[in-house]
Formats: C-alpha cells, structure tokens, sequence
C-alpha cells in the first residue's frame, strides 16, 4: 500500500474542513471494507484519507417517521437491517442489506460507503496488465472483448462495462430516496438516482458529489409499498456473494387488486443503480399474475444489450423481476 | 479534534494506539496502513485470527470489535483506537475452561485443519449473540462469511445450534 | 488393568478451538523479516528491463532478490520427475517468464507493511511472446502419454478389443464431458518461516510432504539433507496444493543466510492462484456400449488434460474408470496439452474426480438408454474381479454401499422420469446416484515409540495432519491397543527431526502410519515383557524394566516394497505401492445419493442432501472419518456447481483469482450430509485392516449432483460447473 496522510475527525465540520484540505485526491475512510481493500490492492492510491468512523452525527438512522425515513451515512448495515420498523413496512430495504456480504462486513459498512462501493469487476479489480479506462483512463475496456459474464447489460459504453455491484443504492432508487451532502458551500441534496453517473467516456467518475463533499444521510419517503416490496437476489452461491441479478420491487394494490403505486429496480445488471420506469407502466394497473409479473419482467429487459457471456441474465433478470413482484404482491395483499 | 499523522509521501506515517487486547491494555505504534490482523499477528504475537485472503473474502481473520464480529483484514489498525479487540485468545476462562461454543466445536467435530476454526467461533458468538441461531437455516445464512475449505459446516451449524439450546 | 474408555473426538480439537495451535507463519521468531513476492504480468516472455531501485528506497527494505543475482540455486526437478519440487521450474533464476503469475522479486523488509509496499514497486519491462492457455488454444502442444513417459503404470490400457465390442453393442452412449482448472485454496495460505542455526536451515512451512521439502532443499541449495529440518505439526488444509517442495522456500533461505536473521513469507491468495498448482483442466470423451439386456461390453475412455511447457503432470484417469464395473473389454487413452501455466498438479480426488463426473454421468446416460433404473443398472454391473489385473479385488463392498445408501435415501420412492418429481414449493426434484473408487496404497512408514515410567507415550512418525485426522487415528490405535487414555499419549508427527516425512497424499497416510505404529506397538509389547494383547500398565512396565524410559522403532513397507522403497522415502521421493498387488488389487469405495431442487422460476440449483456409504476397510477414527466424508461431499458439490478457473486467453493465468471470485461453497450451500460406512476390514491389503477415506469421498459427488440435476430436469449437463445459465438454457419458457 501507499503512503498516505492520515486525518481522524470527529465532528462534520472537522470532515469537510479536513477533506478540502486535503485536495482533491483525498478520500473518506468510513468502514473501509471498500476503499482500504482497494488501497491494498492499489487500486485505490489516495495521497490523503479522512477518517470519519467515528463523527457522531453520521451516526444514526430512525425509521420511526410518518414522511420519511433517515439513514445517517456512518449508521453500519448490519443495524439498519435489524430495524424491527424496517423489516415490516419496508423488507425490501432490509433485504438488502442482509443479503449483502456477510454480518462481518455489514457490521463495518456504512450505508453511506455502501452507496459508493466500487465495481468489481475482475479487470478493475486485478490491476496490472488488464486495460481498464475506470482504473487506468485510456487504457482500454478488457471486459469488452473478454470475459463478461459478470457484466452490465444497461448503462454501458464503450470505454466501460463495469456493474455497479451494490444491493442497498439498488432498493433505495426503487423508492426515490434522497442524498442529504455537505460541503465547502454548505448543504445540498440530490436524488440517489443522481447519485451515480453512467460511465460515458470517463468512467473513473463514478458520482456526482464536488470535492470536499460528504454524503450525510439517505432520506427514503414514507410509501405504503414498502410493506409491499422485496429484494430478490440471484447469486453464484446460497450467500456471500455479489448479485448476478437483483431486483427490488414495491408496490401497493387497490381496492380491485390490482398494482397501483409500483416501483422497480435492478440491480447485478447496469453501470449504475437502475431503475426501470418500463417495467413499472407495464404492471400498473394489473392483477399480479404469472402473465403479468413476466410482462414487467420483459419489459424491464427490453432494453438490455448483452455482450458474449451474460446474454443469459435478460431470461433470468425477467424471472427474478417476475418472482419479485409475486412477492412484493403478496407481501402487499397480507 | 482532529488528528493528523505525518504528512509528507515516503516518509513513516505512524501513530500512537491504545486499545484492548482480550482485556489487556495495548499501547502500540503503528503504521496507518496496518491491518489490524497484521497488527494482532505480527507485532502482539496474537496469531488466533489467521490470513485466509487478506480481502474480507474469507472470514478466518474475524475478531470482535466492541463486542461485534468484524474481519480484522479489512480494519485499519489505526482504528481500533480506543476499542476493546477480542480474539479466540481471550474467549476461554482464565483457567482455560472452554467456552460451550468452543467444547460444543470440539464435540460435534465442527473442524477439520483448524485453521479457520477461530474464526468460527469468533462468529459463531457473535452469532448467538445477535440472535441469528434461531434455526439451521439462519445459522448457515450467518455463518457464511466464514469459510471452512475443509468442509466441516454441517458440524458448525450443529455446535452453535445445540448451544443455542443450552441458552434457551 | 483397567482399560481406559477411548475417547473418538479429535486429538487436537483443544488446540485449534482456542487458537493455541500454532500454523507455520504464526511463528514470529525474534528479529523476524517478512518477504513480499513481485509477480510478472505477461503471459510468456522475458524480462528485459528490471528496475528495483524505487522499492529497495522503501525505509526498511532490507533486500530484493531477482534472477540478476544470480542466485546459486539448482532446479528442484519435479517432484512427478524424479524431483521434489511443485514444478521443475525455479523462478528468480533468469530473464524467462514462462506463465503470468510467476514471481520475478522477493522483497525482504523490517516489516510486512514496507515490504508489500515496495513489492508493488518493482518495475520489470518485457519482451512478449505468443503464448497458449486453454485447451483450445492455438500453440497447445499434444503428446501422447506412453509415447512421452514410458513407464508401466502411465501405459495406455488395453482390455480385450473395446473398439470392436463397442462397435457391435445395442446400446451405445458416446458422450464429451469437460473439467475446467480448479483451485485448492486451502485456508492457510501458502507460506513459511524459515531461519538459519549455525549451518543448519530449519523451515516452518504447512506441508504434506515434509521429507520433499528438506530433501528439495538440500539439492537446491547444495548442502547436505541432515543440515535441513522441517517442521509442520499443523497443515491448515492441503489437498494436493501443498504435496511438494513450494517454489519460495529456497530462494527465502538464501535471504534468511544473507541477512542473518529469520525470514517470513505468505504468499497472497491471488498470487497463490500462479504461485503453486492447480487442477488441470481435462477434457473426456466416454464410449460405452451395453447390450440390450443393459450389460456393459465395452468401455472407452479418451482424456486429455493441460500441463505446463516445463512438467508432464501425468494422466492417472482410466485407473478407476477401467475398474468400476465388470467391464471385459476396456481402452483407455491419455494424452498430454502442454501449454504456458505453472504445473499442474494434485488436487483432492486429482483424476477421479474429473474421471467419475465423466464416467459416471456417461453410466446414467446409459441406464436411461437402457430404460433403467441407474442404481439397478450399476448393481447388476458389478464386479468382484479386477478387469484389468484379472485378480480379485481385496476387498469391494459397493455393492452393499449402493444398497445400505439407497435405503437409507429413500431411493425406492424415485420416479425414473425425468422432470417428474416435484416438491411443495413447485422446485424440480432430482435424484441421482453415482460411485466412485480410489486405489489403495500404502508407502514406507517409520514409528519410534518412547513409553515412560510416568505413564505416557511418545509417538513419533512419519505422517502429516492436515485436517484428515491422522493425529487422532494414531491415537485410538495406540489407546485401544494398550489400554491408555488418548490424553497420556503425545504425537509427533510432519517432523524430519523424528522420521523421514513420506508424502502424506493420495490416501496412503493412515493405512501406512498406522501400519507403523502397530508393529512399533507389538516391539513395545515385546520390550516389555507385555502380552500380545490386552490393557498394559504402561508407568509399572516401564518401572519394572528399571529404566525411566523404554523405546521402540519399527519400519512398515506396502505390500511387495522392498528396502529400495525404503530408500527412496528416505531421500524424500515418493514410494508407492498398489493399486495392483501380488494376488489382489485394492481400492476404496463410495455410493453418493444426492437430491438436487431446481428452483423453477430462476433454475438456481441447490443440494437439500445427500447420503454417502463408503467402504474404506476399516474405520480407523470414527469421528474424523465422518467429518471427513462430510468435507468430500462439500468439495464435490463445490466441483460440480462452483469452482471453475476463468481464463481470458488474451492475458495467460486465470482471471478470477480471489475467494470472492473463485466461489468455494459457503456454509448456507450445504443441507443434510449423511454418512456412513461399511466398516468390513480389509487385512488383506493392510495389517491394520484400513484402506483410504479422504479422496475416495469426493470422487462421484460431482456425476451424482449431474445425475439429479438430469433427473430434475431431463437436461444432461457435461461441463462443469452446472452453473444457473446452463440449466436456465435447457429451461422450458414458462407458461
């Protein structure tokens, strides 16, 4: 690993005031199970690092209220997923979180690290020789004449293909979730699905947060569809593993039955966390049915553009979308 | 208040620790880049928590953080400023009578080579503690952060199960 | 004399529980340095330009170690060539970069944290060449196996006129099944701590071979084996990876020398992906042809499989293929693709593993062409007689494995339809059965055995725990012989300072060491005026010779070894016997019943259970033998729907080298493991009645999981592994 300057801040001023200091290159350090595994590999040579796990007013999250829900950005997964509130009216969120990594991890993760995890993408990952514009701009995309199985069908370019490979940002832009920061120029929030950016032609920019910015919280609007929805994961083994597909659904049913409020998103799929407005005209309206839960799942993966290996997630992401949605039917229905 | 280590690329970026090891004060220089894993192992000769990947991919690292299982690989030494770490060192009395987690181990065979074992068992409290033991099921789903190569997870989801009984 | 109750749980269960058990690099010996290995990035080629001059400026760097050191080392030769050694290729001894992976610095530094550091800052510059790395690669060179290696137990097998018979059956299946490169990955990682005492160079490495090491070394270095000593008493996982001399031990010697002062190394789990051996990918194509009665007539089994440019790993495939069934007319072929990796080598159930998945799923395939049931069909294809040798076996209790297994499954309640049986939640149900053999032998074994007037006793022999159990086999032996509890008793084992440190591989560990440790006892009994059998008081026997001690030595061969076996184990090579005997032939058996649930909706497979029977002779040490059946069954599922090498042929070496990428199972893969033994003793093959367990339990798991998987959903999957995509393809679209 690299040498770097190493700060430990304990309020949030100290946190910004340490980061612009620092410049532009610095990095937040919060639970470390991304940035500190990538400094180990050198993937990540930050000349300076922020340490903001013990700033307690990133600390806490409450689930408690009638408009909305919070989520300190330094509140850890494993607490989050535990929250008897959460598990109720909002599973999916929940779901989310405890089927990522393992308890180790998420008792050290962040929700707001979490949102910015790193691809891993094998080429990403492995460092030298392996071209990889996100690591090495300029240097090519491996993946896109290589080995892809584990890659994006959504939200690609040419210079890169990489999967974002997070559970929790997947569920939250399923249910319009906002991002509170703060900065040298004080506070702002964006929607998480502004977030993140697609990689275009410059996929080392992976977020849309300014120098000196820090994520505060995740606020997630009150919705009857949390008790309506589920996080399904598909994965190479029963645990521990990131998603090959995902998908998080919520939704409500009216009086008739069918799909009113109806939220969608997939995730082991795209660039970024991807919500998919198709799939939920397709089901709005509707009984949930074997027809119609498929009809969304197809119509999620209508768009897909597969490259050699992962052709084969557009059959499973539409079953995974259609097994979600029973779920999240059924959930709703009880 | 912030602290700041050295600054300056090539020089030793190092800073002063103080923590707990298994109940025993630790006061300790370190470089900002330590693992606590390496710490524990290479410099307190504390060799419990062993290196399965180096990556949090594995779990035979894990310890406990303030009472919660981490995986040491993956915290910066220079965080455990301040915490209380315990190891599979510290887990037995002080007359070195076993934990029932660690004779429930031995006497359901919940081990093979052993070197993942401390690990295990690391989670396997915590993962009693959480209340994750509630049936098979659960225990296999929180318990599979830890792998063991050798194969021996029917043992371990037998031994945290039947101490979970006990504690009913 | 009373005879203490034998307590079965493991020997060295305390120890590990609580972290006393102390593993090779948990060693940290005063003034300890801690070595980093740099890795080359380029497929084939060679270094023309090596600057270390920015890692050597690290603070703490103590030393870098390239080829241009001309470092004084000799080759290790191979340890499957006359060698001792991983592969026969030393690196850090020229400009030549044979594979990607291969390490080209070792940097020694004060600490780990500046020693990684300045690793990553050896910079080397390449010539590059075109290299080849998968079996469908151009430049793949082929050579058939008896043409290139001209020894007897490598020949082609020729059994009757197989060609013909095939030709002429009713039935016929001619099916190509693949087996991709696997990885070890034990926990413990590679490594070692190594210091020098005076001239003597004392290494700590997790090993199974601890003779190979010493011996290796002693080559390499120039210096003489009994100036080496190695110390393993606790191997934190083998299977097969840590089986011979690794290729850092040396050049961590010649640092250790240089700077006067202990030196560490662990190797990283991704470079240990390029670092040591694998499995190699292998390619079989499985003739089989029946009559219409579904008697087998002929057998023939074409198999192929990757080795480095630098070894000829050999093919041992058709050993059991060629003896599973009472098949008269057999040919087996084996051939080598020599491409540009590290050697392959030796990964539990190393050939029948990939030999059964084929084998056995080309059974099934014709049971169901035969219109069978597929444990009916194998019973009725039983055999008593080698086919090969023509002699008998042993001792062959599959049938009665097959048997005791299908009741103890349920496999009476099986539908024969594919895709008919279903469970509540509406998953596919599948059933498949599938055996599997490993041949027995047994190598020379050395016991010393030191009985004292306190009541206790030493056991020093050759043999290495790695988890099998071997502690706590020798232990029950030496309890239940002379009536001691196994806490009196204290085992030396993985030790050249005690016996020469024989291989510990292929399932010969326990029948030899145990065959050791009998005789030793029957010479202790003799010293001590003891009777042949029955509880010995052990503390007044001792007394009553008037000495505070009585000790005993004794040396075991396998059947038909000679004093030039002897010889070769105590210069470290490998001496095996079998599996074909003077009169008789010896291999272990298994019955593996698994029930597959085929998730409809998204095809994800998963393994609820599965029930094994082994015939293993005799069970030594009941409780590991389970647990290591347990860990067979894990190994196969991992094999057969997991673990897969990747590799992206533009860039040599293997793609997903990490344990997130190269997915092991984890805990919440496995259900409810069902074992148990036929237990008959087989005196015949070894005086102490016990034929090997630890290979023999994974090999078949992988055809039976593809058995249920078939069953489950009429699709026959012929690669591994059986991945969510391949079973989403034979998918019917739903409704």
């Amino acid at each position: 690993m690299r040498p770097f300057a190493y700060t430990k801040v304990e309020t949030l001023a100290e946190a910004v005031d340490a980061l612009v200091a620092a410049g532009p290159q610095a990095r937040l350090l919060a639970g470390g199970t991304t940035l500190y595994d990538l400094m180990k590999l050198e993937i990540e040579t930050p000349p300076a690092v922020v340490d903001v796990h013990r700033v307690a007013d990133l600390a806490g999250f409450d689930t408690s209220g009638d408009r909305e829900l919070v989520f300190g950005a330094g509140a850890r997964m494993a607490d989050v997923a535990e929250d008897g509130r959460l598990r109720r009216d909002y599973p999916a969120l929940s779901e989310s979180l405890w089927r990522a990594a393992s308890q180790q991890l998420r008792n050290m993760a962040t929700l707001g690290g979490n949102l910015l995890q790193r691809t891993r993408c094998p080429y990403f990952r492995g460092g030298e020789p392996f071209a990889c514009n996100k690591r090495r701009p300029g240097s090519g995309c491996a993946a896109r004449e290589g080995l892809d199985r584990s890659h994006a069908l959504f939200g690609g370019s040419e210079a890169c293909i990489a999967v974002y490979p997070g559970d929790w940002a997947t569920a939250l832009v399923a249910f319009d979730a906002e991002v509170d920061v703060l900065g040298p120029g004080g506070a702002r929030s964006l929607p998480l699905v502004r977030l993140h950016r697609e990689p275009g032609d410059t996929p080392q920019h992976e977020h849309t947060l300014e120098p000196g910015e820090i994520i505060l919280r995740v606020r997630v609007p009150a919705t009857p569809a949390g008790r309506g929805s589920a996080y399904l994961k598909i994965r190479d083994r029963e645990s521990y593993a990131f998603a090959v597909v995902s998908a998080a659904v919520a939704l409500t049913l009216d009086g008739d039955g069918r799909v009113d409020e109806c939220r969608i998103a997939v995730g082991g799929v795209a660039t970024r966390p991807w919500r998919v407005p198709a799939a939920e005209q397709a089901l709005r309206g509707n009984e949930i049915t074997e027809a119609s839960a498929r009809a969304a799942g197809e119509a999620a993966f209508a768009d897909a553009r597969p490259g050699r290996d992962n052709a084969f997630k557009i059959e499973l992401g539409t079953r995974t979308v259609a097994d979600a949605v029973r779920l999240a039917g059924s959930r709703a229905v009880a | 208040m912030a602290a700041t280590a050295s600054t300056g690329v090539g020089s030793a970026h190092e800073l002063d620790l103080s923590c707990t090891v298994n109940g025993e004060p630790v006061r300790v220089r370190v470089d900002t880049r330590e693992s606590l894993l390496d710490l524990l192992r290479e410099r307190l000769g504390v060799t419990g928590p062993k290196k399965g990947c180096d990556h949090g991919q594995c779990g035979a690292c894990t310890v406990h953080l303030d009472g919660r299982r981490v995986v040491s690989c993956l915290t910066p030494a220079v965080q455990v400023s301040g915490a209380d770490v315990t190891t599979i060192e510290g887990v037995a009395g002080p007359d070195g009578e076993l934990h029932p987690l660690q004779q429930a181990f031995i006497d359901h065979d919940a081990l093979q080579c052993g070197y993942c074992t401390p690990g295990q068992i690391m989670s396997g409290l915590a993962c009693l503690a959480e209340g994750h033991a509630g049936d098979d099921d659960e225990v296999r789903e929180y318990m599979s952060g830890n792998l063991c190569r050798c194969g021996a997870y029917a043992g371990i989801v037998a031994a945290v199960r039947a101490v979970a009984e006990q504690g009913r | 004399m009373s005879r203490e109750p034998v307590d079965t749980r493991r020997v060295d269960a305390r120890e590990k529980v609580t972290g006393a058990a102390l593993y090779a690099t948990d060693l940290h010996p005063d003034q300890v340095a801690h070595a980093v290995l740099a890795t080359a990035t380029v497929g084939r080629g060679r270094i023309t330009e090596l600057d270390v001059s920015a890692a050597a400026a690290v603070p703490g760097v103590l030393l870098v170690l390239t080829h241009l050191d001309r470092l004084d080392l000799q080759s290790p030769g191979f340890i499957m060539g006359g060698g001792y050694g991983v592969q026969s290729m030393q690196p850090l001894l020229d400009d030549r970069i044979a594979y990607r992976g291969q390490a080209i610095a070792m940097v020694v530094a004060e600490t780990l944290t500046a020693a990684t550091e300045a690793a990553n800052l050896v910079h080397a510059a390449y010539e590059q060449e075109p290299f080849a790395v998968t079996l469908d690669s151009p430049g793949v060179e082929r050579l058939s196996q008896p043409a290139a290696i001209p020894l007897p137990f490598l020949a082609d097998l020729d059994v009757g006129d197989a060609e013909s018979a095939y030709a002429a059956a009713a039935l016929r299946v001619d099916a190509t099944y693949d087996q991709p490169a696997q990885h070890q990955n034990p926990m413990e990682l590679i490594g070692a701590t190594v210091f020098w005492r005076g001239d003597t160079l004392v290494v700590h490495e997790g090993t199974q071979n601890a003779g190979a090491i010493r011996n290796g070394l002693a080559r390499q270095l120039g210096i003489d084996a009994a100036n080496v000593e190695v110390i393993s008493p606790y191997t934190g996982g083998g299977f097969g990876q840590k089986n011979s001399l690794q290729i850092h031990i040396a050049p961590l010697a010649l640092a250790a020398r240089r700077l006067g002062r202990p030196v560490k190394l662990v190797v990283s789990r991704t470079q240990l992906f390029h670092h040591t051996s694998f499995r190699p990918a292998s390619r079989h194509r499985i003739r089989l042809g029946a009559d219409e009665h579904g008697r087998m007539l002929a057998a023939i089994h074409e198999v192929e499989h990757q080795t480095s440019r630098h070894d000829l790993f050999p093919l041992m495939y058709t050993e059991i293929t060629s003896r599973m069934y009472g098949v008269r007319d057999f040919r087996g072929r084996q051939t080598f693709a020599r491409m540009d990796t590290q050697s392959p080598g030796f990964m539990r159930a190393p050939f029948e593993q990939p030999a059964a998945f084929a084998f056995e799923s080309a059974v099934d395939e014709l049971a169901y062409a035969a219109h069978r049931d597929p444990l009916e069909f194998r019973l009725a294809n039983d055999t008593t007689v080698d086919p090969i040798s023509g002699e008998p076996f042993s001792s062959r209790h599959l049938a009665q494995c097959l048997r005791r297994g299908a009741k103890r499954f349920g496999w009476s309640a099986r539908q024969q339809r594919p895709a008919s049986m279903r469970a509540d939640d509406g998953s596919l149900v599948g059933w498949g059965v599938a055996v599997g053999a490993y041949p027995g032998s047994i190598v020379p074994s050395a016991a010393h055995l030191v009985a004292g007037a306190d009541g206790r006793i030493r056991v020093e022999v050759d043999g290495h725990e790695m988890g099998q159990g071997i502690r706590s086999t020798i232990a029950i032996l030496v309890a239940e012989n002379l009536g001691v509890g196994v806490h009196r008793i204290d085992i030396v084992i993985g030790d050249t300072r005690v016996a020469a440190q024989h291989l510990t591989a292929g399932s010969w560990g326990t029948a030899s060491t145990l065959g050791a440790v009998q005789a030793a006892l029957r010479a202790l009994r003799e010293q001590l005026g003891a009777d042949a059998t029955g509880p010995v008081d052990l503390a007044a026997a001792v007394r009553a010779t008037g000495r505070d001690h009585v000790e005993v030595r004794a040396e075991t061969l396998g059947p038909g070894q000679t004093e030039q076996d002897i010889e070769r184990a105590r210069r470290g090579h490998p001496a095996l016997s079998g599996p074909e005997f003077p009169g008789y032939s010896t291999f272990s058996w298994i019955a593996h019943f698994v029930e597959v649930r085929v998730e409809p909706s998204t095809c994800r497979i998963r393994v609820p259970r599965v029930v094994s029977v082994a015939d293993c002779g005799r069970v030594a040490s009941p409780v590991t033998a389970a647990s290591q059946v347990r860990g067979g069954i894990v190994w196969g599922i991992g094999a057969s729907l997991r673990e897969a090498g990747e590799v992206d042929p533009r860039y040599g070496g293997f793609l997903n080298a990490s344990l997130e990428e190269y997915p092991v199972p984890v805990n919440a893969d496995i259900g409810t493991l069902d074992v148990d033994f036929i237990g008959e003793p087989d005196l015949r093959f070894s005086p102490v009645g016990v034929k090997g367990l630890g290979e023999v339990s994974m090999v078949g798991v992988a055809a039976a999981v593809a058995n249920a998987v078939f069953h489950a959903t009429g699709v026959r999957h012929r690669r591994l592994p059986i991945r969510i995509e391949d079973v989403l393809a034979g998918a019917s679209p739903p409704a």
